[in-house]
C-alpha cells in the first residue's frame, strides 16, 4: 500500500476538501451498508491510501483522513479544531491547575451549530445510546433531510459546516496572530508579511510529520492551495520546505481559487496587485512542485450543461473541483487485480510517481496540466443528442486556449461508473476501455499518449452536497429525456450517485495562460519604470529573483511553443 | 482640507481629535492587558466559538489571541511582540509603559502643552534613565561555573507570574538545570537544544528534566524491542526505503521479467544499505549484551525495517530534523548521512532506550548519556490548554536564564528599579534640564512608575500608600520594591526577585519611541473604513 498524505492550506482549499472528504466517507459508509447498491460494495478501492487509523485514548479506534489542513484562525465556524474524535480524558471544566490567583474568563458567544451538524451530532449520541441498551429501533430523526438541504443552501458560512467527517486533531491549524480581516488577506505580500515561517512552520511541519511518520511509504503529497491571497505565500513556504524535507516523494500541486473573487477591480491599483499576486504565486509554487494544476474559472456556469452553479457560493464551486479531484485521486489507491480481468471492476492503477512522469516527465517536461471534468458523464453509446465522452469534457483550468490542436498532448484520463447505454445499465470496465480506444481512434485530434484508469464505482453524493444538478439528470446521474417544467435544481435527495470522468492533460492549450503569467511580469515588475516594481520590492522580492522567475516562466513557455511560431509571439 | 478634494471619501481627524484617538487606544489596550502583571495578577481563559479553550498570562500570547482592529492599538501590540521576541518576555510591561506615557502626556496636553516639547522631554529622561539602570544593575559573573543561586531567583521571578508557587519552583530547578546542561563555554546558548515534549495524562500535573531525548514516535515494527539497555545510536539521514529513482529517469522495460529484475535491482540497493548497518552493528555488539539502535531522519519501509528487528536493532524512522542535532549533542558520536562513512566512531551511546506508549502516541525515551548537551523538559497535563500554558512558561523561564548568563548583570525586581530611577530622573535630571522639556521628564518619570502601581493594584492594594511608601524608603536611600503580600516595603535582594537587565533595557528603549511617534501625530486620514467605529 502506498499512502497519500492531503494538505489543504487555505480558504477555498478547504472548500474543496471538505467536499473531497465528504465523499470519501459516503463511499466509506455505502460499503458497508447493506442496503445499498451493489457498485459500493465491491469498490476496490484501498481506503487506506488516504486515511489512517489510530486510537483514542478510551481505546477507540479511530479512521481519520489522512490530512493536514491550514486555515486562517476563526474559520472553522463551529468545529472545534481538535476535531470530535478524541475528546479530552479530563473534564474541560472552568478548573485551572496552574494557577491559584483569580480567573478571568472570557468566552465568545458560542457559534451556532447549523441543522446538518446537529442532526449528524443527534444522530452520533443516539447510535450511543442505541449501542448500549441493544435496541436497533432507528427513533425517527427529529430533523427533515429536506430541511437541511435547504438550511445548507441558504447558509454556509464556513466550509465546517457541511462537513460530515471526523479528523484527526493533528490536522486542523489555525494560523494565529495574523492581524489582518480576511478580505485584506489577499496577495502575496501581505502573506508573507503576517505569516513567518519561522515562528509557525515548526509546527505545521510537525503535524505533516505526524502522518508521514506513521506511513511505511507515502507515494505523494496531494496538495490543495487557495491561490487567491496571501495563502499562496503561505502554501509556497511550506511547499519549500516539503521538497527540503520529502525530497524524492512527488507533489501534486493544485493551485485554486473561487469563482468570481475577481470581480472587483476598480483602479489600476488594485489591477495591478491582482496580475503581480497572480503571476508571483504561480510561478512561486510552480517552482516546488512536480506538476502543477491551476484550477478555478472564474464563472461556473458554463461547466457543464446540466449543472446550475451560483458562482458566487463556495459551497457550490468547490463541490465540482472536489468531484475532479475525487476521479483523478482513484488510480492511486485502485486494488491491483489479478490476470482475470474482466471480473473485476478497476483498471489502469497508476500511482503519484507513475502519473508525474507520464504527464510532465516525457517528451517536453511540460510540468502545467489541465483539469478537464465530465460531470455527469454521458453514457457511452446511444442518447438523445448524441454527445460522446470525449467530446462532453469541459475544462476547469482558467485562461486555456480553446482549440486545443496539439500533437505532443498527454491524457490522464480516469471514468468511473458510466453507464453502457441510456437504459441505465453500468457499462463493465472492458466496455468503457473498448469504447473509449474506439473514440480516440475516431477522433480527429488524437492525443499522442493517453493513459485510461476506468472503475466500476460511481460519484456517491452525500447528503450535504449543494443542489446544482440540473433536472436532466436522473437518481444515478442518467439523463433523463423528458423535461420537466420544473426549473429548479436537485440535489443530493433526488441524486443519489453519478457517473463521472475526469482529466488531467499536458498540452499547449495551457500556453495562454502562461503567457499572461509571463507578461504581466515582466510588463509590471520587471521593465524599466514598471508599475508594479515598488510593490514587489515591498513583497521583498529582489531584482534577481524576478528575472529568475522570469525565465523560469519562459522556459515553460518555450517547453511548449512550436518552435517556428515563438518567433513571431511578440 | 485638501484631501477631501481629492478623496470625498476620506475621514480627517485633525489636532486634538487625532492625538485623542492613539491615546484612548494605548490606554485601553493597557486595561486589557494591566490584570496580568506580576505574580497576583489574574489568569485569563479565552474560549473560542467552538468552545477552544485558551489559557494565559503571558501578555504576548494574549495579543496575539485578540483580534486588533485599531490601528494604534497595532502598532503598540506589534512593539511588545517585538519585545516578546528580542529579549523574551516584557510585553506586558512595554503595553502598560507606552499607556501609562501617553495618559500622563494627556494631562500636559489638555493644559495647552505641545507635544514636540513633551517629546523632548522623554528623550532626555530615556537617556538618563538608561545611563541609570547601567549604574543598578547588578553585575553577575559568569565564568565557568555560574551562580547557580542567582540564575534560579530569576528563574524563579519570571515563572512565578506565570504559575503558582509550588509548580514554579519546581519548574525553575528543571529550567536553570537544563540551561546548565546544555550550556558549552565560549558559545552562546543555543535553546533549541532543549526539547519540549508534553504527554496528555489524566489527572497529572508533572514535568520532569530528562537528561537524554524525548521522541515523539516509536518503532514501527511489531518484533522490535520496547526496552534496551547499553545502547549504541546510530543518527542518520539516509534513505532506507524503496525509492523510484528520480523522475526524469524513466524505466524502459520490454517484458514483465525485465520489469521484476529492475525492481529487484532497486531493492536491492536499499538492502545494501541496511546490510552495512548490520554489519556495524555486528562489530560493535559483538559482546552479546549491548543493543543497537538506528535513529533515522528519512524513511525505513517495512522490508528494512523486518530486516533490522530480526537483528535485534530497534529503528525509528522519520526523526525531526532538530532531533538529529539534539541526538548528537546528547549522545555522542556523529548524524551520519551515507553508509559508507559508517565507523564504531559516529555512534553515540545512551544506557537506556524505552517505548513509552499513550493512545496511538508513542514516546521514545533516550536515557541515561554520558556528558549530554541537549535534554528535554517532559510537560504532563490533564488537557491541552494546560500544556500549552506550562510550555510556555517554561519558555519564559529558559530566556530569562539565558539572558541572565549573556548579559552577565540582573536588576533588582518588584518595582525596585522603577521607583529608584523616578527618584533619580525627579531629584537630580530634572534640575539639569531648561525650560518645558522638564516637564516631558517629568512625565517620564511618572509614567515609570505604572509597574509598581499596577502590581499593588493587582494585589489589591492602595496605590497611593504604596508608592509614598516606596518613595519615601528610596529618598531615605534604601533601595526597596512591593511586597505583594502586605504592601509593604522589602528588600527585593532578600526575597530573590530579580528581573532580566536586556528585558529593562529594551523596555526603556522601545516604549517612549512609539509614544513619541504616537503623540506627533496630528492628522489621521483613512480613506474607506469608519475608523470612529468602536472595535
Amino acid at each position: 500500500m502506498k499512502e497519500i498524505v492531503t494538505i489543504q492550506v487555505g480558504d477555498y482549499a478547504n472548500y474543496i476538501g471538505s467536499h473531497f472528504w465528504n465523499f470519501q466517507d459516503e463511499l466509506i459508509g455505502l460499503a458497508g451498508d447493506p442496503q445499498a447498491d451493489s457498485v459500493f460494495k465491491n469498490q476496490d478501492l484501498n481506503m487506506d491510501v488516504l486515511y489512517r487509523t489510530g486510537e483514542t485514548h478510551q481505546g477507540i479506534d479511530t479512521y481519520t483522513p489522512r490530512l493536514v489542513s491550514i486555515n486562517m484562525r476563526g474559520s472553522l465556524g463551529s468545529m472545534s479544531s481538535r476535531g470530535t474524535l478524541y475528546k479530552e480524558v479530563a473534564p474541560t471544566t472552568s478548573d485551572v491547575f496552574t494557577w491559584t490567583g483569580s480567573v478571568s474568563t472570557q468566552a465568545s458567544e458560542p457559534r451556532e451549530k447549523n441543522l446538518f451538524l446537529r442532526s449528524l451530532y443527534e444522530e452520533e449520541s443516539q447510535n450511543m445510546v442505541n449501542e448500549i441498551s441493544g435496541s436497533h429501533s432507528g427513533s425517527p430523526s427529529e430533523y427533515e433531510d429536506k430541511d437541511i438541504t435547504e438550511s445548507l443552501e441558504n447558509g454556509v458560512q464556513f466550509w465546517t459546516d457541511y462537513s460530515k467527517v471526523h479528523f484527526h486533531p493533528q490536522s486542523l491549524y489555525e494560523l494565529n496572530g495574523v492581524w489582518t480581516d480576511v478580505e485584506e488577506f489577499d496577495n502575496y505580500g501581505i502573506g508573507r508579511d503576517s505569516f513567518s515561517w519561522a515562528s509557525h512552520g515548526e509546527e505545521i511541519s510537525d503535524r505533516l510529520r505526524f502522518f508521514v511518520e506513521e506511513c511505511d511509504h507515502v507515494q505523494g503529497f496531494q496538495f490543495v492551495v487557495d491561490d487567491s491571497g496571501g495563502f499562496s505565500s503561505v502554501g509556497a513556504e511550506f511547499l519549500e520546505n516539503i521538497v527540503d524535507e520529502y525530497t524524492n516523494t512527488p507533489v501534486l500541486l493544485y493551485a485554486a481559487r473561487g469563482s468570481g473573487s475577481r470581480a472587483s477591480l476598480q483602479t489600476r491599483k488594485r489591477t495591478i496587485l491582482v496580475e503581480l499576486h497572480d503571476a508571483i504565486s504561480f510561478s512561486r509554487l510552480s517552482s516546488y512542485s512536480k506538476l502543477i494544476v491551476p484550477v478555478g474559472l472564474p464563472s461556473l456556469g458554463r461547466a457543464s450543461k446540466f449543472l446550475h452553479i451560483e458562482d458566487e457560493k463556495h459551497y457550490h464551486s468547490s463541490a465540482v473541483y472536489a468531484a475532479a479531484l475525487h476521479s483523478i485521486s482513484l488510480p492511486f489507491r485502485m486494488l491491483p487485480v489479478g490476470p482475470t480481468a474482466d471480473a473485476c471492476s478497476v483498471s489502469g492503477a497508476v500511482d503519484f510517481h507513475g502519473l508525474i512522469q507520464m504527464l510532465s516527465g516525457q517528451g517536453r517536461q511540460n510540468m502545467v496540466s489541465i483539469l478537464d471534468v465530465s460531470m455527469p458523464t454521458p453514457a457511452l453509446t446511444g442518447g438523445q443528442n448524441e454527445v460522446s465522452l470525449l467530446e462532453n469534457f469541459q475544462p476547469l483550468t482558467p485562461m486555456i486556449s480553446e482549440d486545443g490542436e496539439d500533437i505532443h498532448a498527454i491524457e490522464h484520463l480516469t471514468v468511473h461508473g458510466a453507464f453502457a447505454s441510456v437504459e441505465g445499465r453500468r457499462a463493465t470496465v472492458c466496455e468503457v476501455k473498448d469504447s473509449l480506444d474506439a473514440a480516440f481512434e475516431r477522433a480527429n485530434t488524437r492525443p499522442m499518449f493517453h493513459h485510461l484508469s476506468v472503475a466500476l464505482c460511481p460519484l456517491p453524493i452525500p447528503l450535504p452536497f449543494p443542489s446544482i444538478f440540473g433536472n436532466q439528470v436522473g437518481k444515478h446521474g442518467e439523463m433523463i429525456s423528458s423535461q420537466l417544467t420544473n426549473s429548479s435544481s436537485k440535489g443530493s435527495l433526488d441524486v443519489h450517485s453519478i457517473p463521472m470522468a475526469a482529466r488531467l492533460r499536458s498540452s499547449s492549450a495551457v500556453l495562454p495562460l502562461l503567457e499572461n503569467k509571463l507578461q504581466n511580469l515582466h510588463r509590471y515588475g520587471i521593465t524599466r519604470g514598471a508599475a508594479g516594481a515598488e510593490l514587489l520590492s515591498s513583497w521583498g522580492f529582489g531584482k534577481e529573483e524576478l528575472v529568475e522567475m522570469q525565465e523560469m516562466l519562459s522556459k515553460m513557455v518555450a517547453t511548449l511553443c512550436p518552435p517556428q511560431s515563438s518567433s513571431d509571439s511578440d | 482640507m485638501s484631501i477631501r478634494v481629492l478623496n470625498p471619501n476620506a475621514e480627517v481627524l485633525n489636532k486634538s481629535a487625532a492625538l485623542h484617538m492613539n491615546i484612548n487606544a494605548a490606554k485601553g489596550l493597557q486595561d486589557v492587558l494591566k490584570s496580568n502583571l506580576g505574580p497576583k495578577g489574574t489568569i485569563k481563559m479565552l474560549v473560542g466559538g467552538s468552545g477552544d479553550i485558551k489559557l494565559t498570562k503571558d501578555g504576548n500570547t494574549l495579543l496575539k489571541e485578540m483580534q486588533i482592529q485599531n490601528p494604534t492599538a497595532i502598532m503598540i501590540a506589534r512593539t511588545a511582540v517585538a519585545q516578546d521576541d528580542i529579549s523574551g518576555d516584557g510585553t506586558t510591561s512595554t503595553v502598560l509603559f507606552i499607556g501609562e506615557l501617553m495618559k500622563q502626556s494627556d494631562r500636559y496636553i489638555d493644559e495647552g502643552m505641545h507635544p514636540r516639547v513633551l517629546v523632548d522631554g522623554f528623550e532626555i529622561a530615556k537617556r538618563a534613565t538608561l545611563q541609570f539602570l547601567e549604574k543598578f544593575k547588578t553585575p553577575v559573573v559568569m565564568g565557568d561555573r555560574p551562580d547557580i543561586e542567582m540564575l534560579k531567583m530569576v528563574a524563579r521571578t519570571t515563572v512565578r507570574t506565570k504559575l503558582y508557587e509550588a509548580l514554579a519552583d519546581q519548574l525553575t530547578n528543571i529550567i536553570v538545570d537544563a540551561i546548565l546542561c546544555i550550556r558549552k563555554p565560549e558559545e552562546a546558548i543555543d535553546l533549541f537544544m532543549v526539547e519540549i515534549m508534553h504527554m496528555r495524562h489524566k489527572f497529572d500535573v508533572d514535568t520532569r528534566l530528562v537528561e537524554g531525548l524525548v521522541l515523539d514516535h516509536g518503532s514501527r515494527h511489531p518484533d522490535m524491542k520496547r526496552r534496551a539497555e547499553n545502547c549504541h545510536i546510530l543518527t542518520c539521514n539516509v534513505s532506507l526505503e524503496y525509492e523510484k529513482s528520480e523522475i526524469n529517469s524513466g524505466f524502459f522495460y520490454s517484458n514483465a521479467e525485465q520489469r521484476e529484475a529492475m525492481v529487484i535491482a532497486e531493492r536491492r540497493q536499499v538492502d545494501e544499505k541496511v546490510k552495512k548497518i548490520i554489519e556495524l552493528k555486528r562489530k560493535v555488539c559483538s559482546d552479546n549484551d549491548s543493543s543497537f539502535v538506528v535513529i533515522n531522519q528519512k524513511g525505513i519501509d517495512p522490508p528494512s525495517l523486518d530486516m533490522l528487528a530480526r537483528e535485534g536493532i530497534i529503528a525509528l524512522r522519520r526523526a525531526k530534523r532538530r532531533n538529529m542535532e539534539r541526538l548528537v549533542l546528547a549522545c555522542g558520536g556523529e548524524a551520519v548521512n551515507s553508509v559508507d562513512d559508517l565507523t564504531p566512531e559516529s555512534l553515540g551511546w545512551a544506557g537506556l532506550v524505552y517505548e513509552h506508549v499513550l493512545g496511538e502516541d508513542k514516546y521514545t525515551f533516550v536515557e541515561n548519556v554520558k556528558n549530554p548537551f541537549s535534554c528535554t523538559i517532559l510537560i504532563k497535563g490533564p488537557n491541552d490548554h494546560t500544556i500549552a500554558q506550562i510550555k510556555d512558561a517554561v519558555r519564559d523561564g529558559l530566556r530569562a536564564v539565558k539572558n541572565t548568563i549573556e548579559d552577565e548583570s540582573v536588576v533588582l525586581g518588584a518595582g525596585a528599579f522603577e521607583v529608584a530611577a523616578r527618584q533619580h530622573l525627579i531629584n537630580e535630571v530634572k534640575k539639569t534640564v531648561q525650560g518645558r522639556a522638564q516637564l516631558g521628564v517629568e512625565a517620564f518619570a511618572d509614567a515609570l512608575l505604572v509597574v509598581p502601581k499596577t502590581l499593588a493594584e493587582n494585589s489589591g492594594l492602595d496605590t497611593q500608600d504604596v508608592i509614598i511608601a516606596l518613595t519615601g524608603e528610596h529618598d531615605r536611600g534604601n533601595i526597596v520594591g512591593l511586597n505583594q503580600n502586605t504592601g509593604e516595603p522589602i528588600d527585593p535582594q532578600i526575597e530573590g526577585i530579580y528581573d532580566n537587565y536586556s528585558v529593562k533595557r529594551q523596555i526603556i528603549n522601545s516604549g517612549p519611541v512609539i509614544a513619541s511617534q504616537l503623540l506627533l501625530v496630528d492628522e489621521v486620514i483613512r480613506a474607506g473604513r469608519n475608523m470612529r467605529k468602536p472595535t
